[in-house]
C-alpha cells in the first residue's frame, strides 16, 4: 500500500513541477502583446477565483460581495500611492488587511445567516460597496475613476512591457493555489469541510465553527484585495464599474463552480476555459452580438450545475479516482 | 417639511411600494414554498415588460388589455422553466439552486440584448398624461396634491391581487395545499400531496404575477435588457424583509420600502436611497432574519430528496 502513494506522490510532484516549468517558460516565447495579455487575465481571474474559493467553496458560504474587496485593494493600493507616495508593492499589502478586517466585521454580523440568507446578505452589502464607490466622490472621483501616472518603474509597479506583468500575477495565481493547498490539508480546512457538511455534527465534535470560518473569510479576502491591486496597477485605471461592480463576484463564482467548487485546481480550471472564450469572441466578433459570451457563460454554468454539479476538475478527479480504485491490484 | 409636502412623499412612496409589492409576491411564493431564491425573478420581470411593450407597438394593443395574454404566456413560461431547469434542482445543495437561477439570468438578460438591443423603450398613454390632482385642503393647510395615475392603477390592482391572492391560498383548496407544502413538504408528501404538482404550480403562479407587474409598469418605467437587475434586488428586500413565503409580509414590507425610498432620496440625494433600503436590508437580515411576518426558525431551512 505505501509505495503505491509515495508513487503516486512523487508522480503527482513530477507533473507539478513541469506543469510550474511551463507556465514559466511559456510567456518568454510568445512575442504578441494580445496573448500575453491572455496569460494575464488568466492569472488574475484564477487567482480572484482562488481566493473567492477559500470562502464559498471549502467552508460553503456562498459570497456574493467579493467585489467590495477586490474594490478595497484596487482603491487602497492606488490612492496610497497617488496622495501619499506609498509603493503599491506595500500598498497592496495595506488593501488586503483593510479588506480583511472588513471582510471579518461582515462575518461577525452576518455567520449566523444560514445558505439563501447569507447569500441576500452578501449581494446587498456587494451592491452597497458598488454605491459607496460611485457616490464617495471625494475618495475615489466617482464614476470618472483614477488614472495611474504611466512612469514605468519598479517602485511605482509599473512597467513598459508585460513580461514582468504576466510573473507578478503568476506569482500570485500559484501563491493562491499554494494557499488552497495547505488550507485543504491542514486542520482548518477539515474544520471548514466539517461545517459545510454538517454543522451541528461539527459542532458537537467541537469545531469552532464560528473562528475557522472568520480565519476563512479573512484569508479570502486579503488575497481577493492584493488580486485587486494588481489589476489597478496593470490596467492603470481603475472606476466602480472595473472594479466594484456586482458582476464580478458572479463571475468568480461562475469561473468556480465550472471548474470545481472546493477544490485547489478548479478556480484555475475555471479562468483558464472562460478567458479563453472571452477573449476569442473579442477578438472574432468585437461588438457586432453584445452579450453574447455573457449568454455561453449562463449556458455552461446551467449545464455543468446541472450534468456535473462537481465542476469540470471534480467530476475528472472522481472519475480517474475510481479507475484506479478498479484497477488497483488487490495487495 | 409642510404637511403639503410630506403628504406627497408618503402618497408617492406608498404607490412606488405597491409596485415594489406586486412584483415580489410571485418571488416570495416561490421562496416560501419551493425555499429556491429565484434570482432570474428580474428577468422575468423585463420580458413581460418587453411583451407588453412590443403588443402596444406592433398592435396597439393597451398594457391593461395586454396582460390578458402576457399572464398566461408567462404561465407556461413558468412551467417550461420549472420543468426543464428547477424540477432537477430540488432537492440540490443551495448553491446548485442559485446559481441554475444566475445563469438563467444571464442568458435572459443577455438575449434580451441581443435581440432587442439595448436602446430604452417606453409606452405613453395618452389618457394618463394628466395628473390626478387633490385638493387644496385649506382646513388642513395643505395645498394641491398631484397623483400620478399609472401608479395608482398599478397600485390599486396589486393591492387587489395581493387581497385576492391570500384569499386564494387562505380558502381555496389548492391554496391549502400550497401551504401545506410550504410549511412541512416532508409531511405535506406523507399525506398524498402530489409535491411535484404543487412546486410545478407555484413557480408558475409565481411567474405570472411577476407577468401582471410589468405589464402594469411598462406604463410608469422604461424598458431595457438590464432593468430586471434594477428591480430584482428591491425584490429580494422586499421577500426578506416581509417574511418569506407571506404575502401580506410582501406587501407591506413593499409599502415600507417605497416609502423609505422616496423619503430618503427627497432628504438625502437620489444617490443613496438605494444605499439606505440596503442597509435597512442587512439590519432586518441581523435582528430578524424571518422577516416581519415569517415564521420563526423559517431562515433554518429543511432539506428534501430530488423529485424522480
Amino acid at each position: 500500500m505505501k509505495p503505491l502513494t509515495e508513487q503516486l506522490k512523487t508522480r503527482q510532484a513530477a507533473i507539478l513541477c513541469i506543469v510550474l516549468l511551463i507556465l514559466v517558460l511559456s510567456p518568454l516565447f510568445v512575442k504578441n502583446d494580445f496573448y500575453l495579455d491572455g496569460f494575464i487575465l488568466i492569472f488574475l481571474w484564477g487567482a480572484f477565483s482562488g481566493a473567492w474559493n477559500i470562502i464559498s467553496g471549502y467552508a460553503g458560504m456562498v459570497s456574493l460581495c467579493h467585489n467590495a474587496f477586490f474594490a478595497i485593494g484596487a482603491y487602497t493600493s492606488t490612492l496610497l500611492f497617488l496622495r501619499l507616495g506609498i509603493t503599491p508593492w506595500l500598498g497592496m499589502f495595506a488593501g488586503g488587511i483593510l479588506a480583511s478586517a472588513v471582510g471579518v466585521i461582515l462575518g461577525l454580523v452576518c455567520f449566523r445567516l444560514r445558505s439563501h440568507y447569507f447569500v441576500l446578505a452578501t449581494l446587498a452589502f456587494g451592491q452597497v460597496s458598488h454605491i459607496v464607490s460611485l457616490n464617495w466622490r471625494s475618495l475615489t472621483e466617482g464614476a470618472e475613476g483614477i488614472a495611474l501616472p504611466i512612469e514605468p518603474n519598479l517602485y511605482n509597479m509599473t512597467f513598459a512591457g508585460k513580461l514582468p506583468y504576466v510573473y507578478i500575477a503568476l506569482f500570485l495565481f500559484v501563491a493562491v493555489m499554494a494557499v488552497s493547498y495547505v488550507i485543504e490539508h491542514s486542520r482548518l480546512g477539515y474544520y471548514l469541510t466539517a461545517f459545510r457538511e454538517n454543522e451541528d455534527a461539527a459542532r458537537a465534535l467541537g469545531v469552532k465553527t464560528g473562528r475557522v470560518r472568520l480565519v476563512a473569510m479573512a484569508i479570502s479576502c486579503f488575497l481577493a484585495a492584493i488580486t485587486g491591486s494588481l489589476y489597478a496597477q496593470y490596467v492603470v485605471y481603475i472606476d466602480p464599474s472595473s472594479v466594484a461592480r456586482l458582476q464580478l463576484s458572479v463571475q468568480v463564482a461562475l469561473f468556480t463552480i465550472v471548474g470545481g467548487l472546493g477544490t485547489v485546481l478548479g478556480p484555475a480550471i475555471g479562468a483558464m476555459i472562460f478567458i479563453p472564450i472571452t477573449i476569442f469572441l473579442r477578438a472574432n466578433l468585437g461588438t457586432a452580438v453584445p452579450g453574447l459570451h455573457m449568454i455561453i457563460y449562463g449556458l455552461i454554468l446551467i449545464l455543468v450545475l446541472l450534468y456535473m454539479p462537481k465542476g469540470i476538475y471534480g467530476t475528472l478527479r472522481e472519475k480517474i479516482g475510481r479507475i484506479r480504485a478498479t484497477s488497483k491490484p488487490e495487495n | 417639511m409642510d404637511a403639503t409636502l410630506f403628504v406627497q412623499l408618503l402618497i408617492a412612496g406608498v404607490l412606488l411600494g405597491g409596485i415594489y409589492a406586486l412584483a415580489s409576491i410571485g418571488l416570495t411564493l416561490i421562496f416560501g414554498v419551493m425555499k429556491i431564491v429565484n434570482f432570474a425573478h428580474g428577468e422575468f420581470l423585463m420580458v413581460a415588460m418587453y411583451l407588453s411593450f412590443w403588443l402596444y407597438h406592433y398592435f396597439k394593443l393597451d398594457p391593461y388589455i395586454s396582460i390578458l395574454i402576457v399572464v398566461p404566456l408567462l404561465f407556461l413560461v413558468g412551467i417550461l422553466i420549472y420543468r426543464l431547469l428547477i424540477k432537477p434542482t430540488i432537492g440540490a445543495p443551495v448553491l446548485t439552486q442559485i446559481f441554475v437561477t444566475v445563469g438563467l439570468s444571464m442568458v435572459i438578460e443577455n438575449l434580451a440584448l441581443l435581440f432587442w438591443s439595448a436602446d430604452f423603450r417606453t409606452v405613453s398613454l395618452e389618457y394618463l398624461q394628466n395628473a390626478i390632482i387633490l385638493g387644496p385642503y385649506p382646513s388642513l393647510g395643505m395645498e394641491e396634491i398631484i397623483v400620478n395615475p399609472a401608479r395608482l392603477i398599478a397600485f390599486c390592482i396589486a393591492l387587489f391581487l395581493a387581497v385576492a391572492f391570500y384569499f386564494f391560498l387562505k380558502l381555496s383548496y389548492t391554496g391549502k395545499v400550497i401551504r401545506a407544502t410550504s410549511q412541512d413538504r416532508f409531511t405535506a408528501l406523507l399525506m398524498g400531496i402530489n409535491i411535484d404538482r404543487i412546486f410545478k404550480l407555484t413557480f408558475a403562479i409565481g411567474i405570472m404575477l411577476v407577468g401582471v407587474a410589468g405589464a402594469l409598469m411598462i406604463p410608469i418605467y422604461t424598458v431595457h435588457p438590464f432593468v430586471g437587475f434594477e428591480f430584482v434586488l428591491v425584490m429580494f428586500v422586499v421577500v426578506v424583509l416581509g417574511g418569506m413565503g407571506s404575502v401580506v409580509g410582501a406587501t407591506v414590507a413593499g409599502i415600507f420600502i417605497g416609502i423609505i425610498e422616496v423619503f430618503s432620496g427627497f432628504l438625502l440625494g437620489p444617490e443613496s436611497k438605494e444605499a439606505i433600503y440596503f442597509l435597512v436590508f442587512i439590519a432586518a437580515l441581523v435582528i430578524k432574519p424571518s422577516g416581519l411576518f415569517g415564521l420563526e426558525g423559517e431562515e433554518e431551512l429543511e432539506r428534501i430528496e430530488a423529485i424522480d
